[in-house]
């Protein structure tokens, strides 16, 4: 479903130092994997996440997706694949603080083509067992179900794909379990997800995880390999 | 569709942000407000000056006071030497003229009645004043060419003199006491209502013009004369014609001035069109200027804003908003925001020129829908030029930095 084909970025710094941040990094990820993508804070997994999410653009290589180049489509067409293809978790949740949970989910939908809204952003909330929370602020919620408002907003258009940016950076041990949970649970019944963490012990509980180091894929293990060593 | 999401949205977002929202509304508020106020007074304050001017000075008629005398003051006694032989020369010698009427007073006195009294404007003037100043009497009659002769001891009186001294009863045929000359009242004036003054008009006593100028001020001359000329075209070379006149009467050589003063319908014309270009453009432009200081902080405030919002732009960007969708949704929250403000405006400056127009005497009507639609225009114009810089701003944020 997703292939990447030697994509390389670059970036140049404010005082014109030049920054590979991603190095000829080819992966391919099928329909309903769970993958992780590790490597230490410089190792340009966020790099790769912004590319997977059509937020930023590789400067070579090809990106297909569902078997379309999309990594040089114009910007106006991206964000249509990003509202319907692709659901984001990022690390501080970036819910709205004064809106509220609902409001939240629904936010994506503002930006839909779909004819009928009604009830989706209620389901979503539903799924992520939120259900009793639909009217309270970001700042009634503890961290666990903000992150879960989050992954319900995600979710709402039905993406192909669920692109989770260390999402449990901001939360303690066991809610960051919790999280990991929910994000399974959607794996299991079918959801591609792509989750970036630095931590090692979240990264072996997923079908497959991908390192990276400098800007390099250095290692791609699948789930039989890691899946004994977690349990 | 999705462009009614963005505006409910919008609206959305006015409730979130109720203090930036409130000061941006109170800015569009007051200058809504202002234009509303300046737009309709001057309205009501045209109409005033048209119907006042035409009352006064009719179609053509030329103006002449004793002394330097000011437009639209009244006659002044002891100003100068304007007699009644000088305008009857004047009506004699000048060509195309269609009657003319003499006027002396004593400007506001005490008028009595037993044991009341009332503050009135005392004029004298000729039986021919009512035709020259097209104002007569509703009750009873106006005085003839025989009581001027006569400097009868007879008065018409304004509505508001007579209610002042004479309550519900019927002021025909009493006497009244002006300084220690009795007159008996024999008609009440027609209504007139305020002058540009403010001053009422029908706080006013008409007495004959001799009866004013022997028995009461004991003077031989007059105030001021008003000419009616036959023909519109003719009043600029009638004016001149009247100047001519009188200064040869009066015997000023080249070098002196004038020791009178001729107002001509044509200058009186002139003057409200001046006067008129002060209402309709200078005005406006001061109250529009109120507005625009309302856009501008508003910009400011909408700038602010975005600066605030850069994750939210961020995010938006991420679950699919394209940089257009992020850049109306700042355009239409700096309009909605703003017209909100402005429909405030609106209500406030209907109420405020209402109060003024209550207070200045002017006609009263002044709600019109096009002060409402121009209003909600121009703070949406205002609202979407605010908008304008911060909504560019949104939407060239790069996604992957908003997001940091």
């Amino acid at each position: 479903m997703i292939e990447l084909r030697e994509i390389g970025r670059t970036y140049l710094r404010p005082n014109g130092e030049r920054v590979e941040a991603l190095r000829g990094v080819t992966l391919r990820i099928e329909r309903g994997e769970f993958v992780a993508v590790v490597g230490t804070s410089g190792s340009g997994k966020s790099t790769l996440m912004n590319v997977l999410g059509l937020l930023d653009r590789p400067d070579e290589g090809s990106y297909w997706l569902n078997g379309h180049d999309v990594a040089r489509l114009p910007v106006d067409e991206q964000a249509a694949l990003r509202n319907k293809r692709i659901g984001f978790v990022f690390q501080s949740f970036h819910l709205l603080p004064r809106a509220t949970a609902l409001e939240n989910v629904e936010l994506p939908l503002l930006y839909s083509d779909r004819a009928s809204l009604d009830g989706l952003g209620r389901r979503a909330l539903e799924a992520v067992g939120l259900a009793d929370r639909m009217s309270h602020r970001p700042s009634e919620l503890s961290g666990g179900q903000q992150q879960r408002v989050a992954i319900a907003r995600a979710l709402v258009n039905e993406p192909d794909v669920l692109l989770a940016d260390e999402p449990t950076g901001n939360l303690d041990a066991r809610t960051a379990l919790e999280i990991l949970d929910v994000l399974s649970a959607l794996n299991a019944a079918g959801r591609t997800v792509v989750l970036v963490t630095h931590d090692a012990s979240l990264a072996a509980r997923c079908g497959r995880v991908a390192e990276l180091q400098d800007g390099r894929l250095v290692r791609d293990e699948r789930a039989a390999l890691v899946a004994g060593a977690a349990r | 569709m999705r462009a009614a999401r963005l505006v409910g949205s919008s609206l959305t977002a006015m409730g979130r942000y109720k203090l930036r929202s409130g000061f941006m509304m109170l800015g569009s508020a007051v200058g809504v407000a202002a234009i509303t106020l300046v737009v309709s007074v001057s309205r009501g304050a045209e109409r005033k000056v048209l119907s006042t001017v035409r009352q006064l000075f009719g179609d053509s008629s030329v103006l002449v006071m004793a002394g330097g005398g000011t437009l639209m003051g009244g006659p002044r006694a002891g100003a100068a030497r304007l007699t009644v032989d000088d305008v009857d020369a004047v009506a004699h010698e000048v060509p195309g003229l269609d009657g003319w009427d003499a006027q002396q007073g004593l400007g506001v006195t005490s008028v009595r009645r037993g044991e009341k009294s009332a503050m009135s404007r005392v004029l004298g003037g000729t039986e021919r004043a009512e035709r020259v100043w097209s104002r007569g009497v509703s009750r009873g009659e106006f005085f003839d060419a025989a009581a001027v002769g006569a400097s009868a001891r007879v008065a018409l009186i304004g509505e508001t003199t007579a209610r002042e001294l004479f309550g519900s009863e019927d002021p025909l045929g009493a006497e009244i006491l002006v300084g220690s000359v009795p007159l008996r009242v024999i008609g009440v004036l027609e209504r007139f209502g305020t002058d540009l003054h403010g001053m009422d008009r029908d706080a006013e006593l008409l007495v004959p013009l001799t009866t004013v100028m022997r028995r009461i001020l004991n003077v031989d001359t007059i105030g001021a004369a008003k000419l009616l000329v036959r023909r519109r075209e003719d009043v600029a070379s009638t004016a001149a014609e009247v100047k001519r006149v009188l200064r040869a009467r009066h015997g000023l050589s080249g070098g002196q001035p004038n020791d009178f003063s001729v107002v001509s319908t044509v200058q009186v014309q002139k003057m409200v069109d001046q006067a008129r270009r002060v209402l309709f453009l200078f005005l406006p432009l001061a109250a529009a200027i109120a507005l625009l200081t309302g856009g501008a902080v508003s910009a400011a405030l909408m700038l602010a804003s975005v600066s605030q919002r850069v994750a939210e732009i961020g995010l938006r960007r991420a679950v699919g908003a394209r940089p257009r969708d992020v850049a109306l949704q700042f355009l239409l929250e700096s309009a909605v925001t703003m017209m909100a403000g402005g429909l405030g405006g609106l209500l406030a400056g209907t109420l405020a020129s209402r109060l003024a127009a209550a207070r200045l005497h002017l006609p009263g009507d002044v709600f019109s829908w096009s002060a409402v639609a121009l209003g909600l225009a121009l703070s949406c114009l205002v609202g979407l030029a605010a908008g304008v810089l911060p909504a560019r701003r949104a939407a060239r944020l790069s996604p992957v930095e908003a997001l940091r």
